[in-house]
């Protein structure tokens, strides 16, 4: 849907937000909806 | 009484809880015109109705419990292995996850009738805690929906279900070589969209280590949590900075994006 909307450089992160932290990144936690 | 007949009239249940058994654990082997040629020969008085849908259900049963135990006790993992081995890649984790999202357990019956769905919606229903008695009734529910729709149009168009028996007949074994060659066929092209989907991914994709890397250089791509709802709530956690943005909310945020940005999306 993006790439329809002109953007050409999207990206998908190999792995997902599982591969980010099993690799050690810094993570924030935002709060849940009430 | 022609031979091929006889014998679809001897095993006709073992043979449809066998295929329905097959086509629930993934394998492509579809149980639509075992459905349907069954459904003709109720027509023709060689078949029990209630025994072929009994076995139907049976057989789904079987197979979508264990997938619901498995995605109660592995959650995504489950769900992931089925992405990465099914022949659709249209039948990801984020497009079911929306659909479960929307309809609830109500999708559970809806995905007996979807493609690549059927086989991910019981570990879906797991792994989001749908109770086991509930998932039970909507399962067998789709799946009588489903299995006794198929049946009922054999039975009403018996007469055409019956000449392509005769004219599979007429060839002999060849019937066989053509039936094989067909489903090889359809397993290669699904194989082939896979690859293709799989290998555009590959090409446009950034590694976890190239994106931190980005990031401390200074760079700021726009990093798009496109997580659902739901599992946003049950894993509170994002990579810094991440925008969240569901398929419906595109329009609303993209004014507030320059074309030539970099735009990195992550889910689960």
């Amino acid at each position: 849907m993006l790439i329809e909307r002109g953007y050409k450089k999207v990206r998908p992160l190999a792995g997902g937000l599982d591969a980010w932290i099993d690799a050690g990144y810094e993570v924030e936690v935002f709060e849940k909806a009430s | 009484m022609s031979k091929l007949v006889a014998y679809l009239s001897q095993y006709g249940v073992a043979v449809l809880f066998a295929n329905v058994l097959v086509e629930q654990m993934g394998i492509p082997v579809p149980a639509i015109p075992t459905l349907l040629v069954a459904g003709s020969l109720v027509r023709a008085g060689k078949l029990s109705f209630l025994a072929l849908l009994g076995a139907a259900v049976a057989a789904s049963l079987i197979v979508d419990t264990t997938w619901y135990f498995l995605g109660r006790r592995y959650g995504h993992r489950v769900l992931k292995t089925l992405c990465r081995v099914s022949l659709s890649p249209d039948s990801c984790v984020r497009q079911t996850e929306g659909i479960f999202e929307r309809w609830g357990m109500a999708s559970v019956v809806a995905a007996r009738f979807i493609t690549g769905f059927s086989t991910v919606a019981p570990p879906l229903a797991g792994a989001m805690g749908a109770k086991l008695p509930v998932f039970l009734f909507y399962d067998t529910l789709g799946t009588a929906l489903w299995a006794g729709g198929a049946l009922l149009l054999g039975f009403i168009f018996h007469r055409a279900i019956e000449d392509v028996l005769a004219f599979l007949e007429s060839l002999g074994t060849g019937a066989l070589y053509l039936l094989g060659l067909a489903l090889v066929l359809f397993v290669l092209y699904k194989w082939w969209q896979r690859r293709r989907f799989y290998k555009a991914l590959r090409m446009a994709r950034i590694s976890v280590d190239e994106l931190a890397r980005l990031f401390e250089k200074g760079e700021q791509p726009v990093v798009v949590d496109v997580r659902h709802e739901g599992e946003r709530q049950r894993n509170p956690r994002r990579i810094p900075g991440a925008m969240t943005m569901g398929v419906s909310e595109i329009d609303a945020n993209l004014p507030g994006i320059m074309p030539e940005t970099e735009i990195i999306l992550y889910c689960t």
